[in-house]
């Protein structure tokens, strides 16, 4: 029986906990920051690296590798974005932390700070989670009124602001790039890369752009060191993760997992198995944009390197559930729809290739799909993998790809129904 | 200059440059849509996508690249042509055509539209779109442009000029996705001075010419490199014209003086290579009180015989010019001045100018000075005067003889009244004027698109014009029409092209040494030595606007 790890929810899975400072410092908060305030910023930075932490956003760079792009001696500040804006479908784990949790996930943010050497971070939260930039700013003005902010950092560190910037709910500012974008104002277009953020990003200056879970797990690494760390899971796959479990599940949410578990024991263990003692027919393994994985496919390790060999990704590990009464067309349908709509519309490919896939599968929906069609759809899916400025065409043709290849025969079955 | 392998061929580039540019300056044609020199790069249409096998470090890049966005690396290998890229061009295509309108034989960017070429040469010629093609409002943008938003290929090409290069952000995108698109902010009309450019640089016919469409089908226009003459900076043209009519001028390219643009009053001057309600067509003589047609020869004839008659000499001649001439008409007019009348002096307006200063070069494209050869009139040294009133004290030595070139003093017609009452009035010009009104002989010239000419902008940069149109048979060229006269005064030069003036013309001004028509510069002769014309000054349209 799989058991939660309990290291990023330790307060959150504690009924009696009080989220406010003072519950968080009982609980023995800001123990971590006060001893990075100890710490040389290229301490924290090798420390990190060392613990093999990767980013927790969906495309799983390891973050210390990550700070140790930031230009140097630029003249410019630098910063530190926090990218909360959590819009993958599925995904819903980081709003549990800045909802429950938020000053575990601020330290956390605090501590990246004095390792890139920022003295302004941005919040980017997403604009549908009110109550979590409620949460946010609450937990903020606690920090300025307790004198850890601000001018001195815990009252002797460098200067330290954070700020929550709500978005505007659109998918594509998840993307780097357009969030910095919009941070600054403009429409959330992806930018195109080189230069990467790392040398020119928020307001041309050196930035790095991290996500929530990422950051909160800074805390457990800085007081427990790298290796404690390391040992929640497989080489190369360090530390706990959150998924966010939904679907066609007996009890959905979000768990804590090791990043050895199996995704098999992670539905049936956590997720305790299938309704109404239905069949599983599938599983979306880590976002809407991951390829999706048949019922024979699931006795995988539920780890980065893992789910990559098995030809889909971890992305930001929400797993969607699917019993046998599902119709995939119209599941790949609502998928395409989404990011037909989220498309901000730059690219080429992307722009008229999710349209258009959406109005061949409206003709599977309808009766009207052949064997043609079904071709064609995959080659629309393919034509925009790796084709744009940003992941959204791939995020769009990978889910095309596999349900297309996985799932051919209901297709056809759809059309034979009309028949 | 560093190199790297384009197709296996070595090709140079400057640090910094992207493979695409170093590719087009090569002459390699990559396709591409969205990037444009004067414009920053987004690449976002795809279709530059090209295959990086080798970094310069012996790896390849994992996906296609875009060139516009890449930069050139020392021993780079890069596929233009291969399977992969080819394949993702015509895929590119693909999408870009789904939902295109395949209306070309009644647009009006066919034939000089690049999703027409690059279809032609990428496309598969078949479409797979079995929808509803996506269908946008029609929209009013403004008095210059037209916008067929149908056909637009979201390049964003118009979006990043009002942001880039007028700063008028008067036009972007709109909406997002499919539904992506162009608009003007708020339904406004586009107010800026350049919206022609915009009609240039878009690849297809979302933004065409409103002046210029469903005029003509491009493939029947001539073009001839030129200049513009609307104003000093003389930016760099190409006259587009049919059966010896002028549809439209184009801007081209000069990094010196115009870069790609243009503004649309220089557009609109093409008219007037058309006028011929107004356009002196026959030399003319007076006749009884009346301007009746004569023949050159006449003219020159009874010229000669007046003109011996009156004897001006110094104080009796009076030369008159504008400051529009080519640098030839000016060195022909000065040599009949001193050698044929014996007048000391010619006359021009100077008037002060503004030169604009912004954060927008583009802004600084047109200046206050509406003629096209100030600097060279300086150079020169014709006498510039600011005001008719200076002209008081040679007006009070009663001239006997006075020659006008072109149209000095539009609105002086106190100095025309005082004048209209000499005994021997000659008047150059392709056009009627208040001169040709007042003359005794007119002569007709011929416009700068008839002929070859040199002309010196703000800058003291010479540059050139070519035969464009056919001239009206019966005008000449001013330079050979003041030649002839020189002839018929008995003082020949023995100038007989423009090539021979402007060579004549580089051995008596030195600034012009070692020009010559023959072997010119497109890009023009910038002359040696210091502008200090002091009737210049430049504004900051930066403060006014504010």
């Amino acid at each position: 029986m799989l058991e939660e790890t309990l290291i990023l929810f330790r307060n959150i899975r504690n009924p009696d906990y009080d989220k406010s400072l003072k519950g968080y410092k009982k609980a023995g908060g800001l123990k971590a920051l006060k001893q990075a305030l100890e710490m040389q910023p290229d301490e924290i930075v090798q420390l990190t690296k060392d613990s093999g932490l990767r980013g927790r956003g969906g495309a799983g760079f390891p973050t210390g590798l990550k700070w140790s792009f930031m230009a140097k001696d630029t003249g410019k500040p630098t910063y530190l974005v926090c990218n909360a804006d959590e819009s993958e479908p599925g995904t819903c784990k980081d709003r549990e932390l800045m909802l429950h949790d938020p000053h575990q996930f601020l330290e956390g943010m605090m501590i990246s700070c004095l390792a890139i050497g920022c003295r302004h971070g941005y919040i980017y939260v997403r604009g549908e989670y009110w109550p979590s930039i409620k949460s946010l700013n609450a937990a903020l003005q606690e920090l300025y009124d307790d004198g850890i902010l601000g001018k001195k950092l815990l009252g002797k560190g460098p200067k330290l602001d954070l700020t929550v910037h709500p978005g505007a709910g659109a998918y594509i500012c998840g993307e780097e790039t357009a969030l910095l974008d919009s941070i600054e104002g403009k429409r959330g277009h992806p930018r195109v890369k080189p230069p990467f953020p790392a040398v020119s990003g928020f307001n041309a200056c050196p930035t790095t752009v991290n996500n929530v879970e990422t950051l909160t797990c800074l805390p457990f690494i800085v007081n427990e060191g790298a290796e404690a760390f390391k040992a929640f899971g497989p080489e190369n796959n360090a530390g706990p993760h959150l998924i966010s479990l939904s679907g066609h599940v007996n009890k959905p949410g979000v768990y804590e997992v090791r990043l050895d578990a199996n995704l098999k024991d992670i539905i049936y263990d956590f997720g305790g198995g299938i309704p109404n003692g239905k069949q599983l027919k599938g599983v979306i393994p880590g976002g809407a944009s991951s390829s999706v994985l048949t019922a024979d496919e699931i006795d995988v390790t539920y780890s980065f390197d893992a789910l990559a060999q098995a030809g889909t990704m971890m992305g930001s590990a929400a797993i969607m559930v699917f019993d046998e009464d599902t119709d995939v067309v119209k599941l790949l349908h609502r998928i395409v729809r989404f990011f037909s709509h989220e498309s901000c519309g730059q690219c080429t490919p992307c722009r008229e290739g999710t349209h258009w896939a959406r109005m061949i599968i409206r003709d599977f929906l309808n009766g009207n799909g052949n064997e043609h069609k079904l071709k064609r759809l995959h080659r629309v899916g393919g034509n925009m993998m790796g084709t744009t400025v940003c992941a959204l065409g791939d995020a769009c043709g990978m889910p095309i790809q596999s349900f297309t290849t996985k799932f051919a025969d209901e297709f056809r079955d759809v059309q034979a129904l009309a028949a | 200059m560093p190199v790297f392998h384009l197709d296996g061929q070595p090709v140079e580039f400057e640090p910094g440059e992207k493979v695409l540019s170093a590719a087009l300056r090569a002459g390699v044609e990559v396709p591409h849509y969205c990037f444009h020199p004067g414009l920053s790069v987004v690449a976002t249409c795809r279709m530059c996508l090209v295959d990086v096998v080798d970094m310069g470090n012996g790896r390849p890049m994992p996906k296609l690249q875009t060139s516009c966005s890449m930069d050139a690396v020392e021993g780079m290998k890069v596929e233009t042509k291969n399977t992969k890229t080819l394949e993702a061009r015509e895929d590119v295509m693909e999408f870009l055509l789904i939902n295109h309108p395949l209306d070309c034989p009644i647009c009006d960017q066919s034939g000089e539209c690049v999703l027409q070429d690059y279809s032609f040469e990428h496309g598969t010629g078949k479409s797979e779109m079995e929808y509803a093609k996506r269908v946008y409002g029609w929209r009013d943008v403004g008095t210059f442009v037209a916008l067929e938003r149908n056909r637009c290929i979201h390049c964003t090409r118009c979006d990043r000029f009002t942001r880039e290069v007028t700063g008028t952000n008067e036009f972007g995108m709109y909406n997002r996705g499919h539904e992506l698109t162009v608009d003007t902010y708020a339904d406004r009309p586009m107010t800026n001075k350049f919206q022609g450019n915009m009609a240039d640089i878009c690849p297809v016919g979302a933004i065409t010419d409103k002046e210029f469409r469903f005029k003509r089908r491009v493939w029947r226009l001539k073009k001839t490199p030129s200049i513009c003459t609307g104003c000093s900076t003389g930016c760099n043209v190409t006259i587009e014209y049919d059966k010896n009519e002028v549809f439209r001028l184009k801007p081209r390219e000069n990094p010196a003086v115009n870069r790609w643009w243009m503004c649309d009053e220089g557009r609109l001057s093409y008219h007037v290579m058309n006028e011929r309600e107004n356009r002196i067509m026959k030399p003319r003589g007076r006749v009884q009180g009346e301007l009746q047609p004569i023949s050159f020869e006449q003219a020159y004839q009874a010229l000669a015989e007046r003109i011996a008659a009156l004897n001006p000499g110094v104080g009796g001649a009076l030369v008159l010019t504008d400051t529009n001439a080519s640098n030839e008409a000016l060195f022909m007019l000065r040599k009949l001045a001193q050698d044929g009348l014996g007048a000391e002096q010619v006359f021009c307006p100077m008037p002060d100018w503004q030169q604009p200063d912004s954060d927008f070069f583009i802004d600084s494209l047109i200046t206050t000075d509406k003629t096209s050869n100030r600097a060279g009139a300086r150079e020169l040294g014709l006498t510039g005067v600011a005001d008719t009133a200076e002209l008081k004290t040679t007006l009070e030595t009663n001239p006997r003889v006075v020659i006008v070139l072109g149209n000095p003093f539009e609105h002086a017609t106190e100095l025309r009244e005082k004048i209209s009452k000499t005994q021997l009035i000659v008047a150059i010009s392709p056009l009627f004027n208040g001169w040709t009104e007042l003359a005794d002989v007119v002569l007709p010239g011929q416009l700068h698109s008839e002929q070859d000419a040199t002309y010196t902008n703000k800058q003291r940069r010479v540059q050139r014009t070519h035969i464009a149109v056919q001239a009206p048979r019966q005008t000449r060229p001013e330079w050979q029409i003041l030649a002839e006269l020189l002839l018929a005064l008995d003082k020949d030069a023995g100038l007989d092209s423009a090539d021979a003036v402007l060579q004549a013309l580089g051995q008596a001004v030195p600034t012009f040494e070692g020009l010559s028509l023959s072997r010119f510069s497109e890009a023009g002769v910038l002359l040696p030595g210091e502008a200090n014309d002091p009737g210049r000054s430049v504004v900051d349209t930066r403060t006014a606007a504010a």
